[in-house]
């Protein structure tokens, strides 16, 4: 027997009560990938999982709207992106502090030792951009977006778009290449 | 003339209808070749960073939860049911109470005609005017807070009294709190 398809789950995830397990079933399917995109937005493990699990709730409360002629998967990458980003900036004052404390610990002789793996390099170095940097990034390396759909998807200007991927460039380049 | 930054980047997203030069460029000019090689290293560096797995399932914490719609289970439906049941009997009970009070309160009811409804407002009007010179609280006739004769007071107290207890079961049951499964 054949697997359903996410679109047979999602039509019997919006019949109600016995629409759970199918929708438990699309969490099992997408959970690592947008857990996986909220880290990589958050720089924060339970934060992360957190978040994730709000991402599939609203998904699941937006199901009824939900065009089925589209991809889940990205779909649902997408708004995790859009949350995060969201989650962050309403941080943002928090966020200004964490900076701070970043910066500080990165004169620490020690913490430079901790921070060996280029991954945990990547991963620090995507945390110390500004969120609408950081979504940009997402959107475009990690969910292969073009720039037009990013627009659409943050609601900017193309404009901004490049700019903010660029800059974003340039700080992660600056990051990762700075002399130890 | 090298390229900009921002050719560069939109040459490696797809995002430009000028490769055909811009790669003409970069065969001609070490510069911007090396500019653009740093780059591209940049880029798979930057999506090369491994995905995590996750240590704990988040489905296991979504697929119970209670928003997720679902039937009343049998036993709330049968505490409302008691309840509106009692609330029936309460009713019943009570009507010969309330008939009685609104007997003794109220005249006997006639259909009155509009004119007579807007004399009868103006009357009203001008006497709760009056009324503000003189105001006091009405006395209750003692003869309405008797019991029907035909009930003992002692079964109606009990009647009561099971009412009671089946609503506050019924409210602790609605209101109790329930375990988060998300938390």
């Amino acid at each position: 027997m054949t697997a359903p398809t996410d679109r047979d789950l999602i039509v019997r995830a919006r019949r109600g009560a016995a629409g759970g397990d199918a929708f438990g079933e699309l969490v099992t399917r997408y959970q690592t990938g947008v857990f996986n995109v909220c880290y990589r937005m958050l720089h924060e493990h339970d934060a992360a999982a957190d978040l994730a699990q709000e991402t599939f709730m609203r998904a699941f409360d937006r199901l009824h709207t939900f065009d089925l002629e589209r991809e889940f998967g990205p779909w649902i990458r997408r708004v995790a992106a859009n949350l995060c980003l969201n989650y962050l900036e309403s941080l943002k004052a928090t966020a200004e502090l964490d900076e701070e404390r970043d910066t500080d610990e990165s004169v620490r002789p020690e913490k430079q030792v901790e921070v060996k793996e280029r991954s945990a390099q990547i991963h620090d170095a995507l945390s110390s951009l500004p969120p609408h940097y950081r979504v940009v990034v997402e959107l475009r390396h990690y969910q292969e977006l073009s720039y037009d759909e990013i627009a659409a998807e943050l609601k900017i200007p193309l404009s901004d778009v490049k700019s903010h991927l660029f800059r974003a460039r340039k700080l992660l380049a600056e990051k990762l290449h700075a002399p130890d | 003339m090298h390229l900009t930054d921002e050719q560069l980047n939109e040459y490696l997203d797809n995002e430009t209808a000028e490769r055909a030069q811009i790669e003409e460029h970069l065969t001609a000019c070490d510069e911007c070749a090396a500019r653009f090689s740093a780059l591209k290293a940049l880029f798979a560096e930057i999506e090369s960073l491994p995905e995590l797995e996750l240590t704990q399932s988040i489905a296991a914490r979504i697929t119970t939860t209670p928003s997720l719609p679902a039937r009343l289970p049998p036993s709330l439906t049968l505490t409302v049911t008691l309840q509106a049941v009692g609330a029936l009997i309460a009713l019943f009970f009570a009507a010969p109470i309330i008939r009685q009070y609104f007997a003794s309160v109220l005249p006997a009811v006639s259909i009155p005609s509009f004119y007579d409804v807007l004399i009868e407002i103006q009357i009203y009007f001008a006497m709760w005017m009056r009324s503000f010179q003189s105001f006091q609280l009405p006395t209750i006739p003692t003869e309405i807070l008797s019991l029907p004769k035909e009930i003992p007071p002692a079964i109606l107290s009990v009647i009561l009294l099971g009412i009671l207890i089946i609503w506050l079961i019924g409210n602790w049951w609605l209101l109790r709190k329930r375990p988060n499964p998300l938390a």
